[in-house]
């Protein structure tokens, strides 16, 4: 039985792959889209458990993002991943509503670690 | 040229004045003195040609009340013979000669229009009993004197035996004597010439003396005072007249030195102020130099932040697939495999390349600081305390000197805790595992803003001039590859900019280094 289901958004190939291929056999099932209108439109029609999205890509960023996801399913937690931490991204991600904030590059032990708090965290609501 | 020069001088117009000034008044004076000797020799020879006739007139007067004629005409001739008498003449009252000296004018009648006659009697009245004096001259020029006396009727004159005049007449002739003044005219001339020689002899030594005097008193101090300006004016302000009169040259020397120092004061106070100046523009070009070449390095610093965030965030994805594949890779292997440790290098060398990357970013800065009034001892404190526990401070001393009364600084304590702490690394770096770690602050007061001095020193092996030039740049390092990412000062430095401050740097190769981070205090608004 899956531990749950989770949506990745990010328009770098590699680390769609890399997410998928460390929570995979971990046992999650993973939706991969390449931005975040296809994010959105999927969540549409599948409601996931957690959604990974990356903070920096072209038209929707992964702030507006979390604050659409925030707005319409409250439910879903959301895990800010960037390769550009700052502070005050950070403050203004977790004021929104982000569960985490995860610093690429990070290692398999590290997303499997927060996405693992996340869904607890989730089935704990 | 040199008389006409000498005239022109100060002494020659004084010599000149005084002496025409002294020749005048001495012809002056010689000619009273003359005129007045002259005057009383005359005098003299008229009062004796009153005798004279005085003398005459009682010689004869028994003669006549007794009328031996021929008497009278011998004492007329003797007396006539007497030197410097020319003749003696007896009128009687119709101007007939009666005696004479020269007896061949005896009975010649003289013309009442004559001369001697007209003195009387031109007016009406009969002269008196002074004798008429006269003065003319003789064909060989000399000067005669020519007296004449009437002779009244007296009682023993018509009371005489011979009855010869009657009690009636008035006047019973006249006595004329003409007396020669040539003996007179001789001593003269003669006191003239003498007269002369004396005033000549007083102007010649008078004249010896004022030049004298005026030589010593006027030329010779002003020669020297023009000398004394000529070498000034070359120069030579060390020169001094040396004239100790207490007279106005004296005074005019005493000011000329005090002048010739004023001016050698001015001179050097002049050349030292210039000397200042041309210190102080030096220091200002250096300044101005040093602010160009920090824009440009600033400048410099801000494109390759651009740059270098660009990079860093191009990179971390990649980077997160080689970590992440790296990792799956790794538990392929069994523990201790070669497979596994070439898998663990490449994680390794990943995790090496993450690091430099968040050296990127940090130096990048994107965001901009959250500052508020810091207490820079507190931030001290927690870079110690973080620092304190890690292996590689074991074995070094760690020494504060903090002022407690430290200003604050307006800053963003976390950026300022980055700092502190990559200065602290830096320096137990430096000392390579061992030494001490001086960290002092201070107050800086500096008109109308003061500083806050943050000193790191360390007991190191010092930077060398060579590389104390490049340590602010990005991406320099002097530490063994791995170690360090040459970013640590660079974002230091920036993050200091940034609040305003200035990061520095004294070292010494073989002694040590300091590290000043200086920062503007903070002024609480009331």
């Amino acid at each position: 039985m899956s531990k749950g289901t989770i949506l990745v958004i990010d328009d770098e190939d590699i680390v769609r792959m890399s997410c998928s291929r460390t929570l995979v056999p971990e046992g999650y099932e993973v939706q991969l889209v390449k931005n975040g209108l296809d994010g959105l439109a999927l969540l549409e029609q599948q409601p996931v458990d957690l959604v990974l999205t990356d903070l920096k890509m072209p038209e929707i960023d992964g702030i507006e993002i979390l604050r659409r996801i925030k707005g319409k399913w409250p439910g879903i937690e959301v895990i800010i991943i960037t390769g550009y931490q700052t502070v005050d991204t950070a403050v203004k991600s977790i004021k929104l509503g982000a569960y985490d904030y995860l610093e690429k590059p990070f290692t398999p032990d590290a997303l499997v670690a927060s996405v693992a708090k996340a869904m607890a965290h989730k089935k704990s609501l | 040229m040199t008389v006409k020069k000498s005239l022109h001088s100060l002494t020659g117009k004084l010599l000149l004045t005084i002496g025409t000034l002294m020749i005048v008044g001495s012809t002056i004076f010689w000619y009273f003195l003359f005129r007045h000797q002259e005057k009383e020799l005359l005098g003299n020879s008229v009062k004796y040609a009153y005798s004279f006739v005085d003398y005459i007139k009682k010689s004869t007067h028994y003669g006549m009340i007794t009328a031996q004629k021929m008497l009278i005409q011998q004492t007329i001739e003797a007396i006539g013979s007497s030197e410097g008498v020319i003749n003696v003449k007896i009128y009687d009252c119709r101007g007939k000669i009666a005696y004479s000296s020269k007896s061949d004018e005896i009975g010649k009648t003289i013309d009442r229009n004559s001369p001697s006659c007209r003195r009387c009697h031109e007016g009406s009245e009969i002269p008196g009993d002074t004798p008429v004096v006269s003065f003319s001259r003789d064909k060989q020029n000399l000067r005669i004197l020519n007296i004449m006396n009437p002779i009244y009727n007296e009682d023993t004159c018509y009371t005489a035996s011979c009855h010869f005049h009657s009690k009636d007449q008035k006047m019973l002739g006249l006595i004329e004597a003409n007396v020669s003044l040539a003996h007179l005219d001789q001593s003269i001339k003669q006191q003239g010439i003498a007269i002369t020689i004396y005033i000549l002899i007083f102007l010649f030594i008078i004249s010896i003396a004022l030049c004298t005097i005026l030589w010593n008193l006027v030329s010779t101090p002003v020669s020297l005072l023009k000398q004394g300006m000529e070498r000034v004016a070359g120069g030579d302000l060390d020169y001094t007249l040396h004239i100790n009169t207490r007279d106005e040259m004296g005074d005019l020397a005493r000011a000329f030195n005090a002048m010739t120092t004023d001016l050698k004061k001015t001179k050097v106070e002049l050349v030292e102020w210039g000397n200042t100046l041309e210190k102080k523009v030096e220091e200002k070009t250096q300044a101005i130099q040093m602010a160009q070449a920090q824009l440009i390095h600033s400048e410099k610093l801000a494109s390759l932040g651009r740059m270098a965030a660009g990079v860093a965030h191009e990179i971390n994805s990649p980077l997160t697939g080689i970590v992440t594949f790296g990792h799956l890779l790794l538990k392929r292997f069994p523990p201790g495999s070669q497979e596994r440790e070439d898998v663990e290098v490449i994680i390794e060398q990943a995790n090496r390349c993450s690091n430099i990357i968040k050296g990127l970013l940090g130096f990048a800065r994107a965001t901009a600081a959250e500052k508020g009034p810091t207490n820079i001892n507190d931030v001290l404190n927690r870079s110690l305390n973080i620092v304190r526990n890690k292996a590689d401070f074991f074995n070094i001393k760690l020494v504060t000197e903090f002022d407690e009364s430290l200003h604050r600084v307006k800053a963003d304590a976390s950026q300022l805790q980055q700092v502190f702490t990559n200065m602290i690394i830096n320096a137990a770096d430096a000392v390579e595992g061992k030494g001490t770690i001086t960290i002092i602050t201070k107050n800086i007061p500096e008109e109308g803003n003061d500083l806050v001095e943050i000193e790191f020193r360390d007991t190191g092996t010092g930077i060398s001039q060579e590389n104390i030039e490049k340590i602010f740049e990005p991406f320099f390092t002097t530490k063994p590859v791995g170690k360090g990412t040459g970013l640590g000062l660079a974002v230091s430095h920036g993050i200091i900019q940034d609040h305003g401050g200035q990061l520095l740097v004294n070292s010494t190769v073989g002694q040590g280094t300091s590290f000043f981070v200086r920062l503007p205090a903070y002024r609480e608004e009331l």
